[in-house]
């Protein structure tokens, strides 16, 4: 489909455009806050975000990943504009606790060096928590559903053994293991570990005897088998245990972070909270959101090109 | 007709029982026929009488509870590089486009081809079963009697000397089927070297119309009803055959007999044609 299909009425008369505009009018009600405001930072944010979304507009070729962008920006406008309206305009909240987002987005700006750290550790001990369980799991449920599915009976203990909440491993972990990173790792490991292993057990219990029969038909090997027959047919089981376990590591980790770490995201939240800076507090939180979304936009999208033949 | 020396596929009292609920349930009882080298020998029965039984045991995966089935004289152990497969349900891998599929067979039945030839013989055959323009399309964006057509391809693209079909044309249309079935003579009858084919069918002119003989089961548990040889010369023309007053008259004589089963016909002279 060419860009020219879509008609300029749908491509550009939407309700975030509108939006976007009450945003700017309202930025000029009186103020009713005694602390200064930075009203520019928030505008600025909302400019940079129309101008992504006119982008989006004028490039995109289908309909429907057109409507979910301009959904999303007409959601954040809404927000924006209910935020402005209750801090800053009509001082509804706690201006302590609340502060109008012009300051927060100006305190983002400002600690993006510093958050960019808290960043880079919490998702490098996802990684490395994630990848060693997702190396661990992978072949290790292959090989069990494999053996299960002929009648081996292991299959029923590593059952057992993920029913078990992963965070009651963490005081035996800090036990046992020596820094806060190593037991984080541990923790995130476990997390991933069961829920990817289980969804690897079923999904290859489930793959439908004809497509097993039709690689052994065809004298395939037994690491063809396992891993270019059964691990493709189990593969949209496996990616849903993946994505739990991804949930549950972040879940994990950010508590983890808010209990015993000197960096990460639920640290930078946890210690600002604590010091009373609720600005950072909510900089933080805004911080969260947008990491874990964005790590599960690409974890979709992976996904998606995984599963192109369903 | 039973096990003479010569036989490709010979099946000896052969018996397959599943294990149920309230005990064994008898599939196949007491079957003796073979399968000459490069003999073409359809299956023909009523709906559950054992047909898909009696190939997972020449293909390999499942194992006689009675008698043998041997292949070159040696008992079947397992499935072979020796025969290409096509079963009832179509069954494509649904991750791999419809060449990817084809290539896949060829790869692992030819393991000294080249990749580039491997892919090479997966178009030509996509091209014989008229799909060349769904190549690059996954199972799940085919239909039913195409999936089963790139099944055709694949098993027929390993060149393997046995060729065991499962009701391969059931899902397809009245006039591919004619097509399939003129392409798998083709491809049978114009080797060198004849492929030995077990073919099942329900339909009794296509089982006429392919077959040097014609094995007739009787319903559950099956037996061997009559082993009928068919008397026409190849290769065969389909218009003038159909037409011609020995078919008809064959064919009535076949149709009655399938349908008098179990009617304790005594064994008629005429069935040795
Ligand atoms: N795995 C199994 N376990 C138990 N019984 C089975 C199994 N597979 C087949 N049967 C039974 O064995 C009998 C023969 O089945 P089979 O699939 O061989 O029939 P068929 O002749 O191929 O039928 P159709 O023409 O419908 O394909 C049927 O009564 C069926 O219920
Ligand atoms: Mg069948």
């Amino acid at each position: 489909m060419s860009p020219a299909k879509l008609s300029f009425r749908t491509r550009y008369v939407r309700t975030a455009n509108l939006l976007f505009a009450i945003f700017l009018l309202i930025q000029f009600l009186p103020n009713r806050i005694s602390k200064a405001d930075a009203p520019g930072y928030a505008v600025g944010f909302a400019v940079i975000a129309e101008a992504a979304l006119l982008c989006a507009s004028a490039l995109a070729t289908k309909k429907t990943g057109l409507c979910l962008i301009a959904d999303i920006a007409a959601f954040l406008y809404a927000l924006l504009i209910a935020w402005t309206l209750a801090t800053a305009k009509f001082n509804l909240t706690k201006e302590m606790l609340f502060p109008p987002p012009g300051i927060v987005f100006r305190q983002l700006a400002e600690d993006v060096p510093q958050l960019g750290r808290h960043i880079g550790s919490s998702l490098a001990l996802i990684a490395q928590g994630y990848l060693l369980a997702l190396a661990a799991a992978l072949p290790l449920g292959l090989v069990l559903g494999y053996s299960a599915r002929i009648g081996n009976a292991a299959a029923y203990v590593a059952k057992f053994l993920g029913a078990i909440p992963p965070v009651v491993y963490i005081p035996y972990g800090i036990a046992l293991l020596p820094s806060f990173r190593s037991v984080s790792v541990l923790v995130i490991f476990l997390a991933s570990f069961w829920p990817i292993l289980a969804a690897t057990m079923s999904g290859v219990l489930l793959v439908e005897r004809r497509i097993v029969d039709s690689a052994r038909v065809l004298n395939v090997g037994r690491l063809t088998m396992l891993f270019r027959i059964i691990l493709s047919a189990a593969l949209p089981q496996i990616l849903i245990g993946c994505s739990q376990g991804l949930t549950v590591s972040f879940i994990l980790l950010t508590s983890a972070e808010m209990i015993g770490a000197r960096s990460g995201m639920g640290f930078y939240v946890k210690n600002y909270s604590d010091l009373g800076n609720y600005t950072r507090t909510i900089v933080g939180v805004l911080v969260v959101g947008i990491v874990i979304s964005a790590v599960f936009f690409a974890f979709n999208k992976l996904q998606k090109f995984l599963l192109r033949w369903r | 007709m039973t096990g003479s020396r010569k036989d490709k596929i010979i099946l000896q009292n052969l018996t397959v029982s599943y294990e149920e609920k309230g005990g064994l349930f008898t599939a196949l009882d007491d079957i003796s026929f073979g399968v000459a080298d490069g003999e073409f020998v359809s299956v023909i029965g009523s709906s559950g009488c054992g047909k898909s039984t009696l190939l997972s045991v020449l293909e390999g995966l499942l194992r006689p509870s009675g008698g043998s089935a041997l292949i070159d004289g040696a008992p079947i152990s397992g499935p072979g590089p020796d025969r290409g497969v096509v079963f009832q349900s179509y069954s494509l891998f649904p991750w791999m486009t419809a060449r990817k599929n084809v290539a896949f067979g060829i790869k692992h039945a030819r393991r000294e081809l080249k990749r580039a030839e491997v892919y090479r013989i997966a178009d030509e055959y996509l091209e014989k079963v008229g799909l060349s323009d769904s190549r690059g399309r996954y199972p799940s964006r085919l239909s039913g009697g195409m999936q089963q057509r790139v099944a055709i391809a694949r098993a027929l693209a390993m060149d393997t000397d046995i060729l065991l079909m499962d009701e391969p044309f059931g899902a397809v249309d009245a006039k591919n089927r004619v097509q399939l079935q003129e392409m798998l003579l083709d491809l049978w009858g114009h080797e060198a070297r004849r492929k030995t084919v077990v073919f099942i069918t329900h339909d009794i002119d296509e089982a006429i119309f392919l077959s040097d003989r014609v094995v007739m089961l009787t319903e559950s548990p099956g037996r061997v009803y009559r082993d009928i040889h068919v008397p026409f010369p190849r290769p065969r023309d389909r218009s003038g055959l159909l037409g011609s007053s020995v078919y008809v008259e064959f064919r009535r004589d076949v149709t009655a007999l399938f349908f008098g089963d179990k009617t304790g016909e005594t064994e008629d002279d005429w069935v040795k044609i």
